[in-house]
């Protein structure tokens, strides 16, 4: 019964049908064909770049989340739409921030269109299934920041933990109490 | 020569800071013609609007300053690239006037670096955003401007370094992080600028500099201070003289040095720390927080001397949870004319609405500051363009707002929860500091800012019976003041609150000396002695005493306790010295007074004895060099003038004892054994009609004089005038029939 219900709202969100082109680079050039590893339950995408102030300040509450939900299934990527950030970038940001994490170079912009980001930081979780991808929540992280300079101490509501949660106990996705604040995503037709 | 110790403890808020000067790196950006904009004909269409012609140029001069690299903005703007990556929050933040950080509403203080953009601005770089963010002909585009992270002014005088550097988490709330650096050096210095170099500037949001003249926070700290203390508030000893703070040393990202206006550098002393406050915010990244701070010395010591005051309703806080609209306020008359240099509104996160006004003399209300919608991470020291001019009788207002709401998304506490002052983030301040310069006033008036002081801590002690600390300064002041008898009162009434404070005890004991009583200060000094071996002052105040009853030997005791307790302590060094002298034991007096220049190379007192000592053992030379070095210290002092030019007479050097004693007879018109010493100088430098009307002089104020009116006549028959020499040495004997001098004289001059 619970299950029904559930595939009956996700049935309301995009059904993302596997991509024929890769999804992306990992940051030695190769192409990424693959974002849900074999028996995850959930991939979550945190859409990044590598000079948006409130984007690296979200990099320890996305580590945290990361070391919660992997053993539960979770698969996350740390994803960069902007093309100004290449491997080398990325590869240095990586070593300043000490991150250790699956990341796609997502110069096309086709995870940021599949998930349909628009801002950094921000985040989009997927439900794995037979069928493919099911983006079930996309979004803000926390409610820290409600508008540029609209900054709060402390996150009071952490949507997308709230999501993923939500996504693992196959209850119906909650939506962001607010909008994403960072950082424009440009389109791809970048200079 | 004697001076007592006494004590002004000032309290010394979230302070700070200086006079910000920014230097400007950038070269000023022009807007070149564009030559391709005219070509075009008809139809005068709204031209486009690009990064070349007019954003550029905007961009550097608005925003460049903090963002480019290393600066304290989080990304840079320097290029066309960099602009476009950013464009879209360009245009929000603008809107929104988040950006440039600038939170005095226009029209509310004319202040200096202004820096809100103007409608029309806003307006560009939104219509470039909409347009798709076009370059534009780069090649009008002026060049960026070019900054530097090191030293602005060159190499400083002296660096400071934190030792510990400090590891700040990757995450987690703003952290408010206090670092000693201890003055190293062992002489003073005026400095005209400081720089601040943190070695992460964009996670430093802002940083305040204090002095902490007596180390106390250090000593407070013993344990830990070299790792720095959490808090955003201090508390510091002012320590033994009245040294109100006066300037504001507030260090923000694009300021990077801050220079004093001429004739305002401020003073570090042997012994002093700086401490470096820093609000420091989590970047997503673990930093090492360090810092250099760089110092510009000048020699000039301030020649006008400005003050910090601060109106404050930190008991008025208690804010309901959920109260949207809680408000405190505070207002100060000032007793004299100043003019207002800078002002400093402070608050936490439940501040919403800061204001700060003056209702002058005649009525008028004249607005000082007023910030809408407060944000502590934008929180700045604002200086006028021209200093405002607030009348004697003016009364500055403070009037605050707080929204203690979950609806204020800077609150710290979800679900809201009472607030009330402290020191913590999720505690409430409610500040205003105003630096003022005393003006207009009259020669031979007491010192303004004790007269400010005055005000200020009796408005205090006024509006809150309790604080003691109010009380204290407002005694010290009164006796800084010469009202000795008012300071006696009131440190009476601290003591009557809290009877074993040493400290109040040895300045009513010096209150009570000073108004004459010396047998009740004895008292006071003794309480004070017997609550401790730590009371140094007070020691040293009972033996000046002693020494001023000549009761030598009780002097020496004294000293000699008082420097077990206090073994660097120059003061006693040479209090032991003279109290050595008083009993006729001049060799070791002389050993005292040299360990006390070992400890203290300007102590006046060893200084002067040493200088007298070596006029009577017959070294002017070695005279000439104690005497000038005392003399330095206390330029007012005529008895050391007076030495000094005796030790030039000795020395041959006719024409510097004559400065000497002239500068002497300024200072002390009346004095008629400087003149009768300045009629000996002249006349041995052959100035014989000079040296006449010096001894007249000398005469007119002490008639009675038989050696004066025999010198007078020597000088006469000198110059010849036989009757004029004949009548002075009958005025001598007259006054003292066995002047054998004024006899002989008389005999020797030659018969008419
Ligand atoms: C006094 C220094 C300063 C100036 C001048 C300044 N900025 Fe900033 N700016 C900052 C700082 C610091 C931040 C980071 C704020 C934070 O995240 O706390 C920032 C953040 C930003 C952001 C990102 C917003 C965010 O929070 O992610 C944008 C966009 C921005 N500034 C644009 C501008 C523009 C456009 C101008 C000029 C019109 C400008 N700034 C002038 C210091 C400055």
């Amino acid at each position: 019964m619970a299950w029904r219900a559930t595939v009956f709202l996700l049935g309301c969100l995009s059904m993302v049908a596997r991509a024929a082109e890769p999804f992306g680079t990992d940051l030695n050039g190769r192409p990424i064909e693959q974002i849900a590893p074999a028996g995850a339950k959930a991939v979550v995408l945190f859409f990044a770049t590598s000079d948006c102030p409130i984007s690296n300040r979200y990099i320890p509450e996305i580590e945290r989340l990361d070391r919660e939900f992997a053993p539960q299934g979770v698969h996350f990527w740390w994803v960069y739409p902007d093309p100004g950030d290449t491997a080398a970038v990325v590869r240095r940001h990586d070593e300043d921030f000490q991150i250790h994490a699956d990341q796609v170079l997502d110069t096309e912009q086709r995870l940021t269109r599949m998930a349909h980001a628009t801002t950094t930081p921000e985040a989009a979780v997927f439900l794995s299934t037979a069928a493919g991808l099911h983006e079930v929540y996309r979004g803000r992280i926390d409610d820290r920041y409600l508008a540029l300079g609209q900054e709060r101490p402390a996150a009071t509501r952490h949507d997308l933990e709230l999501a993923i949660r939500a996504a693992l106990d196959h209850r119906p996705a909650v939506k962001p109490g607010g909008p994403a604040v960072g950082c424009s995503i440009v389109p791809r037709n970048a200079p | 020569m004697r001076f007592l110790r006494c004590t002004a403890l000032a309290l010394v808020g979230c302070v700070f800071l200086s006079w910000l000067h920014p230097r400007r790196t950038m070269r000023a950006a022009q807007v070149p013609a564009d030559p391709g904009a005219t070509s075009h004909s008809a139809p005068p269409a709204v031209p486009a609007v690009t990064w070349s012609r007019q954003i550029a140029p905007l961009v550097y001069q608005n925003c460049a300053t903090c963002h480019h690299p290393g600066g304290g903005g989080p990304f840079s703007l320097l290029t066309y690239q960099e602009a476009f990556r950013h464009g879209p929050q360009m245009a929000q933040v603008t809107q929104s006037r988040y950006m440039p950080p600038w939170l005095p509403a226009p029209g509310y203080g004319d202040f200096l670096g202004a820096r809100r953009l103007s409608d029309e601005q806003i307006a560009l770089i939104r219509r470039w955003v909409a347009s798709g963010m076009p370059e534009g002909d780069a090649s009008i585009a002026p060049p960026p401007p070019h900054y530097d992270a090191t030293w602005q002014l060159g190499k400083p005088d002296l660096i400071l370094t934190i030792e510990h550097p400090y590891a700040l988490a990757a995450g987690g709330t703003d952290v408010f992080r206090n670092f000693v650096l201890p003055y190293p050096l062992t002489a003073t210095h005026y400095i005209r600028a400081m720089q601040i170099l943190p070695s992460a500037p964009q996670v430093v949001h802002h940083a305040n500099v204090l002095i902490d003249r007596t180390a106390s926070f250090r000593r407070r700290h013993p344990a830990d201070w070299e790792d720095g203390i959490p808090g955003m508030e201090l508390e510091l000893d002012a320590g033994n003289t009245f040294d109100p703070d006066s300037h504001f040393l507030f260090w923000k990202p694009d300021t990077p040095v801050l220079e004093e206006p001429a004739g305002m550098p401020w003073r570090l002393d042997p012994g002093n720390d700086l401490i470096l406050n820093m609000h420091l915010k989590p970047s997503g990244k673990p930093e090492t927080i360090g810092a250099q701070i760089g110092l510009y010395f000048t020699p000039e010591p301030a020649s006008k001397h400005p003050m910090l005051l601060e109106l404050e309703d930190d008991r008025g806080l208690d804010i309901p949870a959920g109260d949207r609209s809680f408000q405190v306020q505070d207002e100060l008359e000032l007793p004299v004319d100043v003019d207002l240099f800078g002002i400093y509104p402070h608050a936490h996160y439940l501040g919403k609405e800061l204001e700060g006004w003056a209702i002058l003399p005649d009525g008028r209300k004249q607005w000082l500051i007023r910030i809408p919608d407060w944000d502590i991470d934008r929180q700045s020291v604002y200086r006028y363009r021209t200093p405002v001019f607030l009348p004697r009788g003016t009364v500055v207002h403070m009037h605050y707002v707080y929204d203690n709401s979950e609806d204020n998304v800077h609150n710290p506490n979800t679900p809201p929860i009472r607030v009330r002052a402290g020191n913590r983030s999720v505690d409430e301040m409610a500040h205003l500091w105003l630096q003022v310069l005393p003006v207009n006033t009259a020669k031979g008036s007491p010192d303004p800012r004790l007269l400010l002081e005055e005000a200020w801590m009796e408005h205090r002690a006024k509006r809150n019976p309790g604080d003691l600390i109010a009380l204290y300064n407002l005694a010290s002041a009164l006796a800084g003041l010469g009202r000795y008898a008012e300071a006696a009162a009131d440190y009476r009434q601290v003591l009557a609150a809290n009877p074993r404070d040493a400290r109040t005890l040895n300045s009513l004991g010096a209150a009570l000396e000073n108004a004459g009583d010396s047998s009740a200060a004895e008292k006071e000094f003794t309480q004070a002695i017997a609550l401790g071996p730590d009371n140094c002052d007070a020691q040293f105040n009972l033996a000046e005493l002693e020494l001023k009853r000549s009761q030598f030997a009780q002097a020496a005791e004294q000293f000699r306790d008082l420097l077990r307790n206090c073994p660097a302590d120059a003061g006693a060094q040479s209090g032991l010295g003279v109290a050595l002298l008083g009993e006729g034991d001049s060799a070791s007096a002389e050993a005292e007074f040299e360990h006390a220049l070992d400890l203290d190379p300007a102590n006046f007192t060893a200084l002067y004895h040493l200088g007298e000592m070596a006029i009577e053992s017959g070294s002017p030379e070695r005279a000439v060099e104690f005497l000038q070095k005392a003399s330095a210290q206390r330029p007012d002092d005529v008895d050391t003038r007076e030495r000094l030019a005796m030790a030039y007479a000795q020395s041959g050097r006719q024409a510097d004892a004559l400065t000497q004693l002239r500068a002497a007879v300024q200072l002390s018109p009346g004095d008629a054994n400087l003149h009768a010493l300045l009629s000996q100088v002249l006349s041995a430098a052959g100035q014989l009609q000079q040296a006449i009307e010096e001894q007249n002089q000398a005469l007119h104020f002490e008639p009675n004089d038989a050696d004066g009116w025999n010198n007078l006549g020597v000088l006469e028959a000198r110059l010849g005038h036989t009757a004029a020499a004949r009548a002075d040495f009958e005025r001598a004997l007259q006054l003292a029939p066995d002047h054998a001098q004024a006899r002989a004289n008389l005999a020797r001059l030659p018969r008419q």
